[in-house]
This record gives structure tokens, C-alpha cells and sequence, in this order.
């Protein structure tokens, strides 16, 4: 996003309406949440206001999955010393370029009278334009005049006017404004119920469905009060999805939703097609997959757990097994009806990445199959377990994995959780930890059938049509979808709160466009609880202390 | 001596004299151990070394305590330091009413004295932070962190409790910049304080403005959020003034060369390249007064470390090998610990190895090595295996075996804060609560 003349004439409006706004007494905006920006947050956010030539590298802090997503971890997370210096470094980098000698024409939007000196009317433009942009909304008149002083001062004691202005730039990258998505609440419109002013839903709306911050339409948006009305919420989402940036939006939910983010380590000696690029096309086959099936052909979401279509590259046709004979990088590529292969289950990610180093494990995989797709975390298992039987791969007559954890699961209170999760696993014996096609182990024949809830399957086919017919996938998809957009943790996303959305979603015949324009427009998306009532003062609070 | 940091900046700021002489900082070791010349004190160090899954019992565990206890197999490759170690046995972490979280309760007990509420969660400051509050000032950064897998949610230290934790190096590389890039400076030669650093605190000083305006209105969570984001801030400033003074560097060291790019995973063959890298570049950023503070994870709790063509990683081997009915342990799983141990060595050799004034970067710290279990295969929470290495330049007596008999871990966590001159007389909540710190430990 480059500066433009709407953006201009957005601040002076924006200057207008808040000396207007100041007037009336209305009650103060309080903060409500803090979600601090995600490694692709906060990379696309640079790239889309300073454009993509200016380069960010750096260290970001670890976030943790809650709920099923690391999103929900942005909003409880701070940043901590060793963090801070990483950002601050950044914030140093990126504003050392945006003024830099090859930048400062394109991004600096004014020249100063004197280059040598200080401009005080040229830098607060620039702060203006940037603090807009950075912290998802006007700069107040204290933020805007730290800065100005701070670009004055400089600029005196440097000689360079360019010098204050790449201080003053720094000190917008390293504020909490910026590192946090920071949401303020306003009374509701009937006075009694909390929601979040215009500003943080633009923010709420480009974070979900751009993975970036708001584009100056979408700051006019909130500026003019739009954003605060539900047909202008509408407008918005509607033209944020008409836009090809929503596959990115996406992306980055899918890889959140799938846990693309593990960590994934294979023993060479057992997988040596194995490697750092087979991992990275892998994710990149299941997030292409995904974005074609619900964005590019808007097909039914629950048609991923058995679709047989998919991208293939080189990397991956050889781990897969199956002749790769053409030009481009990526291909499309449908696996044939007896492949055994049924959707995203069946992809190297998902096979891959639960699995040991140097095995399949049923016990991971349908473990995580529950977590991810159907939101049914897995208690942990009891502390005292002897689980040498699953391991003695040279027991003459336990010889396949089923055998060995079926022999294991006799154990009753072992029983009740494997019940659930084995089934989905043993379903998937087909693939090894890295996702090849078998139907031998040590020599025995894999027997790939299953029965889970009552209904008997074969194989993953049978496991992804069963799957697919169960009506908690859809929602659990749905439930994630509002607790990544609003950094809810999805275990506690009740009916309440999602049944309009998940409703809307089924009437549509569960495509994902549906689902994103209705969950954006349920109240529940922006609404903020009530703030704690303040203790009365009294005498007896008084004497308590 | 109190120096307010921004009359110290207007000075520099304004281009007067920057021939400032400065207090070499918090160090509490007057009485004891070693000074230099002029008599000030060596800074002293404290670290953490984090295994997961424990160590065999009886392949480690001596029958003998006190000074002259027999050499275990398990233990061979720390043989050579036996007289600068402790090995402390037999503590227990107390639960409470609190659940055993597997490979959590017990490690989290030893860095916080406190049962954790959740999993992946610390219910306080870990202990490495509460020393770097009181040590950490006088240095460039006020702790390392270093995840030998290259995962970076494994680190274990925590400045400020709950699910945040402090962002760990991930890689040799990363780690030699982080010390030895941009802003480090050797103190050989002529030296002047670089000018761009006063801006950049006043650009944090910008920053800190915000303090107010967000506190105003922010509910409890957030407050906590900010107030840690605040700190963090406060600590680059003091980053910032470490390195406007002229470094004083005692020990007798060279920085090398930058370390090639280096494949980094759980592989034991992978780990035994890049343990001693690791360790290596962290002991000269010790003796070149970086940090005083580092935290070494060689893998997670539930490690899975592993050896190529082998079936398990060693976390599914605790759960999964059969006991040898000869033997009365797992054998593979064995080999597992014995494996983390030699990197261990790695780390302690790496300290031995640097002079500093007579003795050595090791002789003037103060390292916990520590791990999640006992018995892995149980989850067994009580005998955690523990050691410290060095002596505090003086403060920490060595060479001895201490049966912990079920008594708290905090009492380790008490004793590291006691010898690294924390004024704290009780450490830990609940039955971990302790006044009593290792005495047969403390000069």
C-alpha cells in the first residue's frame, strides 16, 4: 500500500471528525484485548504498507497451540526481553529502508525545505500516514508529537532531516500499538452491551480474511463510521472476498487449523526420499488442495476428506509413486480410484506429520484426526502404562501394529481412549510414517479395517467417506474458523455462539464462502464482554485494606 | 553508586565526555573466591542445562554419598569434572492437590517451586530469571537461551510465568550473531560508544510513553501482558547503556569465526556435532560478559531423541521397551540418557576450557542441570536427577553426592539463589515451600 491521495484526504478527514467526536461525551473506547501479530501477520502487514522491496529479518516468539490453534496464544501472549530486541531490531531495519536513499522517494511522501534540518510539517505527515497504517488507526495527539519531537531532535543533532524521520518511524514499528493488534470496546448501540469499535473490526476483518492489516478502504471504512453498522460490515467482507488476497487470508488459517506448523523429523535411514522439500511441498500440496477445493472451485468442504484430486511436484511424485513426466512445478494430479487414497488424511502432511521418526502410529494419527477435524481432545493417557507389548516388533505372533496395540488396548482403562482413536489410525495402516503406500508389514498382510461409532469401514476410503457424513467436522471447521478470527480458544466456542453460523454454513451446502460471510456478520464476531463492575467504595472495602 | 540512565544519555547525547568510568555492576562476591587485581570480583554466572526423561537409577545412582561417592557407568563422560560437580538424588517434586502433568509437574516444580496448575505452563518466574533480576543488569543481554533441536518452543525459562516463555537460539549461526554480530564489541583497540544507540534509546523512550495511556483501560490479563512488554523494553535500554561502557573483558579468549550453517535436529549423531558448537559459542559469550544468564535445552521433556536406524525415539522407548530381566532396566532407553549426559559434558567441558584470571569460566558459574522424571517409564516425579557444575567463584562446595530423602526440590532452587547472592530466605509454594537450603553445599 503504497501512499496514495485517498489516504491524504482519509487523515484530514479523520483530523475533522475526531476534533467533532471530542466535543461530545461520549464514553471513553477501554481495551479489551491485545493479540499480538503472527510471524505472517506481521510480514505481510510491512509488505502490504511499505511494499514488498523492503526486506524484514528477524527473530519472532514462539506461540503455542490452545484450543487446536496458535492464534488463541496471541491473545494471551506477551513479548518477552530476548523478543523485544529481535522487534526492536526490525523496527530499526525496515525504517533505515524506508528512508534509505533508494526508498525514500517512493515512500516519503514530502521533501523537506532543507534536508540538513529539521521539518517538523514534513514529519508529521509521514508519522500521520504511517501511524495510520501501522497502528490500524489515527495516531493521538500525544503519539503523533513524541514523534515529531523525537524527528526534530534528531535531525538537530544528526544534520539529516531523513535520520529523524527513520527514528520516528522506528519508534511506530517497536510501539505495543503496532506489535499488538490492540482492540478497543464502545457501548453497543443499545447502551448496555459491549462491542468493538470500528477500527478493531477493520482489523478483526483483514486479519481473518487477508492474514494483513486494513487497506486504506477499509480505514475509511471505519473512519466514516461504517464498520459500525452491520450492512457496512457486509460491504466490506464482501469486497475483501472478492479480492485473490483471501487465499492468503485462508492459507494461513488452513496451515493453523492443520497444524502445519509441527515440527516434523524423519530417520534417514528409514526414509531416505525424506527431506526438507518433500516436507515443504507437502504442506504446500495440502494448503493448494485446500484453497482449490473451497475458494477457487467453491466445492463442499467436506468433500477434502475424500476428494482424490491434488498437486503434485517432483518432490512429492516420488514419495507418492507415481510417474511425474511434465514441464511445470506444480501440477494438478488425480490419484486413481485403487490408489487407497482419500483426500487431505491421505496426503504426505497429514500421514507424516503424526507419526514417529521411524513408524506409522494409529494412536497419533487418530488422535490428532479427533483434535483437529472433529474439536474432541484426547485426555492424557494414565501415568503408570506398560506399553512394551506395542513396542516387541519381534513377538512371533503379534506381528503387524494392530496386532501388537490391539493386544495393548485389552487393558480397560487403556480401552476407553484407544477405542475412540485406534480405529481412525488402524484405518490408515496403509501408509507408512512418511505417507507411502503398503500392504505388508513384517511379512503379515495390513488389515485396514475399522469401526468407529457403530459404523464399519475399510481403509482410508471408508474412514473418509464415515468422516465426511459426520456432522461434527463442519462444525468443528467452523467453531476454529471464529476462534482464530476472534483469538477465542475454540474449546470453549458453545452453541450459542456459533449455531447462527454454523446454520448459514449448512444451508449453503458447507462452502467456505458461506461460512466467512455469515460468521462475520453474527454479532458474536465483535461482541466483547462487559467489563468487571468496579468495587463500591465503602466503608467496609475500606476497612478490609 | 547510582547513575540515572537518562543523565548518563543527555551527557553522551549532547557530545560531552564519554570517558565515563562505570561500576563493573551486581556482583556480590566480595568476601570470597577470586578478584582481580584491583580487587573487584570476577562476574559470576548462572545457567540451566534441560534434558528430558530422566536417567537410569541404576546406572547412575551411587550408593555412596559425600565426597568420595563410586563412579556410575552413566555418568562416565562427566568423570572428568567429578571434583567441580554435585550430583544431588532423591528429591521430590510435590504435587499437592495438583494432577502429575506427564513431562511437566517436575521440571516446571524445579524452575518455579511451584506444582504447575497446566501443562506447558509455569505458575511463577523460573529460577533463571529471578537470579538474572538480581545479576543479569550488568551484561548485554540478560539471558541466552538455546534449543540444541532447533525447535524453538523448547525453551524452558520464563520471565514472568505462564505460557510465555523466552525465545530460544535455534541454530549455531543464529546463536554467533546473536553475541558475537551487530553490537558486539571486543574492547580491543580504540574504543568509542556508537552514536546510533543513543537514538535508538531515545526511540524507547518514545515506546515507554505508551505505558500509561494502554494501562488506563486495560483489564487484568492485559495489564500483566503489557507490564511484561514494558519490562522488556526497560531491558533493551539496559542492553543499550551495557553497551555505551567500554566492555572489560578478564578472560583469555578470541571470538571465531562465524560457525557454517548446520543441520540441527534430535539425531544423537546430529546432537553430538552440534551440542559442542553450542556450548562453546555460549561459554565465550560468558567470558566476553554478554550474558550472565543462559538456559541450554538439549531436547523437550517427552524427549524424542533418537538414533538413526532405530525404531524408537526415546521417549516411546521409556513406554515402550521391555525391562531386561537380567539387567532390571530398558537398555535402549539407557543408552538414550547415557547420550544426554555426554552432551551435558559437552556443555561443562566448554565452560573447563576458557582461563579466566586463575581459574576457569566454569570455577566462576554456577550451572543446574535438571530433567522432567525419575523413572520416564512411571512418570515418576520424585528423585529427579539434578547436578550442578561449578562453584560460583567459590560460594558452592563440590565433589559430593547429596541424598535428597524425599525432601522438596526446592531446596535446590533455594541453594542456586543463595549462592548466587540472592537475599531469599524461602523458595515455593505449598509443600514445596522451603527455608531449608542445602547447607552441606553453601560455603
Amino acid at each position: 500500500m503504497k501512499l496514495s491521495t485517498g489516504l491524504l484526504a482519509l487523515f484530514l478527514f479523520v483530523a475533522g471528525t475526531a476534533a467533532a467526536l471530542a466535543a461530545e461525551a461520549v464514553p471513553a473506547p477501554r481495551l479489551a484485548g491485545m493479540r499480538r501479530l503472527t510471524e505472517t501477520e506481521y510480514r505481510n502487514s510491512i509488505a502490504d504498507i511499505f511494499g514488498a522491496g523492503i526486506e524484514v529479518q528477524g527473530r519472532f516468539e514462539p506461540d503455542r497451540r490452545i484450543g487446536g490453534l496458535l492464534s488463541a496464544s496471541s491473545a494471551i501472549l506477551s513479548i518477552s526481553p530476548a523478543g523485544f530486541e529481535a522487534y526492536a531490531k526490525m523496527a530499526d531495519s525496515i525504517a533505515a529502508q524506508v528512508v534509505d536513499a533508494k526508498h525514500r522517494g517512493s515512500l516519503v511522501a514530502c521533501k523537506p525545505a532543507d534536508p540538513k534540518a529539521a521539518d517538523d510539517v514534513c514529519a508529521a505527515q509521514v508519522f500521520a500516514q504511517y501511524g495510520m497504517m501501522l497502528f490500524r488507526r489515527p495516531l493521538t495527539a500525544e503519539e503523533s508529537a513524541a514523534r515529531i519531537k523525537l524527528a526534530h531532535d534528531t535531525a538537530l543533532k544528526t544534520g539529516d532531516f531523513y535520520a529523524g524521520l527513520r527514528y520516528g518511524m522506528a519508534s511506530l514499528m517497536a510501539a505495543p500499538d503496532f506489535l499488538f493488534r490492540t482492540e478497543y470496546a464502545v457501548l453497543d448501540s443499545d447502551g448496555k452491551s459491549w462491542t468493538l469499535d470500528a477500527y478493531s473490526r477493520a482489523s478483526r476483518l483483514s486479519y481473518l480474511l487477508w492474514d494483513s492489516t486494513p487497506d486504506a478502504a477499509l480505514l475509511q471504512a471505519a473512519a466514516n463510521g461504517d464498520l459500525a453498522r452491520p450492512q457496512g460490515v457486509a460491504q466490506q467482507t464482501e469486497r475483501l472476498m472478492a479480492s485473490p488476497r483471501l487465499a492468503a487470508g485462508m492459507r494461513a488459517f488452513y496451515a493453523d487449523f492443520l497444524e502445519l506448523d509441527t515440527q516434523v523429523v524423519k530417520d534417514p535411514s528409514f526414509y531416505p526420499k525424506y527431506s526438507d522439500a518433500v516436507a515443504a511441498s507437502a504442506r504446500e500440496e495440502t494448503l493448494h488442495t485446500m484453497v482449490d477445493l473451497t475458494l477457487t472451485r467453491g466445492e463442499d468442504l467436506r468433500d477434502l476428506l475424500t476428494t482424490r484430486k491434488t498437486y503434485l511436484n517432483r518432490a512429492l511424485a516420488a514419495v507418492y509413486g507415481v510417474p511425474y513426466n511434465f514441464d511445470s512445478e506444480w501440477v494438478p494430479y488425480e490419484f486413481s480410484t485403487d490408489s487407497g487414497r482419500s483426500g487431505i488424511l491421505t496426503q504426505v502432511t497429514f500421514l507424516s506429520l503424526f507419526s514417529h521418526p521411524n513408524r506409522s502410529s494409529p494412536t497419533k494419527r487418530g488422535v490428532a484426526l479427533l483434535d483437529i477435524f472433529m474439536c474432541q481432545p484426547t485426555p492424557q493417557p494414565p501415568a503408570n502404562v506398560d506399553f512394551s507389548i506395542v513396542n516387541d516388533i519381534n513377538n512371533p505372533s503379534l506381528k503387524t501394529v494392530r496386532q501388537r496395540l490391539l493386544a495393548h488396548a485389552t487393558n480397560p482403562t487403556c480401552a476407553a481412549c484407544h477405542t475412540r482413536s485406534d480405529p481412525i489410525g488402524l484405518a490408515l495402516e496403509n501408509f507408512d510414517s512418511i505417507g507411502q503406500y503398503r500392504t505388508a508389514e513384517n511379512g503379515d498382510p495390513i488389515d485396514a479395517s475399522a469401526t468407529l461409532q457403530g459404523k464399519s469401514f475399510r481403509g482410508a476410503i471408508g474412514l473418509g467417506q464415515v468422516l465426511h457424513d459426520n456432522p461434527n467436522f463442519p462444525t468443528c471447521f467452523a467453531r476454529k474458523m471464529f476462534a482464530y478470527g476472534t483469538g477465542a480458544n475454540a474449546n470453549l466456542v458453545t452453541p450459542p455462539v456459533y449455531r447462527s453460523f454454523v446454520t448459514a454454513f449448512e444451508g449453503s451446502g458447507y462452502r467456505v464462502p458461506a461460512l466467512l460471510k455469515a460468521l462475520t456478520a453474527s454479532p458474536q464476531f465483535f461482541s466483547v464482554p462487559a467489563p468487571p463492575a468496579p468495587v463500591a467504595k465503602t466503608a467496609l472495602n475500606d476497612a478490609k485494606k | 553508586m547510582s547513575l540515572h540512565r537518562r543523565s548518563l544519555l543527555r551527557g553522551l547525547f549532547q557530545g560531552s565526555a564519554v570517558a565515563m568510568a562505570l561500576p563493573l555492576l551486581d556482583c556480590f562476591l566480595d568476601g570470597h573466591g577470586e578478584a582481580l587485581a584491583d580487587g573487584r570480583p570476577i562476574p559470576v554466572r548462572f545457567g540451566t542445562f534441560f534434558w528430558g526423561c530422566g536417567l537410569t537409577r541404576q546406572l547412575f545412582l551411587p550408593r555412596s554419598t559425600g565426597a568420595a561417592y563410586e563412579d556410575m557407568p552413566q555418568l562416565a563422560a562427566l568423570k572428568p569434572f567429578k571434583a567441580k560437580m554435585n550430583l544431588l538424588s532423591g528429591y521430590r517434586a510435590y504435587l499437592d492437590s495438583r494432577p502429575n502433568i506427564q513431562h511437566w509437574s517436575g521440571n516446571a516444580a524445579i524452575a518455579t517451586g511451584i506444582a504447575p496448575g497446566g501443562d506447558g505452563q509455569f505458575d511463577a518466574p523460573t529460577l533463571d530469571q529471578i537470579i538474572a533480576g538480581q545479576i543479569g543488569k550488568g551484561s548485554r543481554f540478560r539471558s541466552i537461551e538455546i534449543a540444541c533441536s532447533g525447535n524453538k518452543r523448547e525453551s524452558y525459562s520464563s520471565s514472568t510465568g505462564g505460557a510465555n516463555v523466552n525465545p530460544p537460539e535455534v541454530s549455531p549461526s543464529g546463536l554467533y550473531t546473536r553475541l558475537f554480530g551487530p553490537g558486539f564489541n571486543d574492547g580491543k583497540g580504540e574504543w568509542k560508544p556508537d552514536p546510533s544507540l543513543m537514538m535508538q534509546q531515545s526511540v524507547l523512550s518514545v515506546v515507554a510513553e505508551d505505558r500509561q495511556r494502554l494501562m488506563a483501560s486495560a483489564g487484568a490479563a492485559d495489564k500483566a501482558r503489557l507490564d511484561q512488554y514494558f519490562s522488556s523494553v526497560r531491558e533493551l535500554e539496559n542492553t543499550m547503556t551495557v553497551e555505551l561502557q567500554k566492555p572489560e573483558i578478564i578472560a583469555n579468549v578470541t571470538v571465531p569465526e562465524a560457525p557454517p550453517e548446520m543441520t540441527v535436529n534430535k539425531s544423537v549423531p546430529v546432537l553430538k556435532q552440534t551440542v559442542p558448537v553450542f556450548s562453546k559459542l555460549l561459554a565465550i559469550g560468558l567470558a566476553t560478559n554478554q550474558s550472565r544468564i543462559f538456559n541450554m535445552a538439549l531436547t523437550e521433556p517427552a524427549n524424542t531423541m533418537f538414533m538413526p536406524g532405530d525404531s524408537h525415539v526415546f521417549h516411546q522407548a521409556t513406554h515402550e521397551e521391555p525391562v531386561d530381566p537380567a539387567l532390571g532396566y530398558q537398555p535402549v532407553t539407557s543408552q538414550f540418557s547415557t547420550h544426554s549426559m555426554e552432551c551435558f559434558a559437552d556443555l561443562v567441558a566448554a565452560l573447563d576450557a576458557i582461563t579466566e584470571g586463575t581459574g576457569t569460566v566454569l570455577d566462576h558459574s554456577l550451572v543446574l542441570a535438571y530433567t522432567d522424571t525419575s523413572n520416564a517409564k512411571l512418570h515418576a516425579i520424585d528423585g529427579i536427577p539434578m547436578f550442578t557444575a561449578g562453584s560460583a567463584n567459590g560460594k558452592v562446595r563440590c565433589g559430593l553426592h547429596i541424598a535428597g530423602n524425599s525432601e522438596t526440590v526446592s531446596r535446590v532452587g533455594l541453594t542456586m539463589q543463595q549462592a548466587m547472592g540472592l537475599a531469599v530466605d524461602s523458595w515455593g509454594a505449598e509443600s514445596n515451600r522451603t527455608n531449608k537450603p542445602i547447607s552441606e553445599l553453601l560455603v
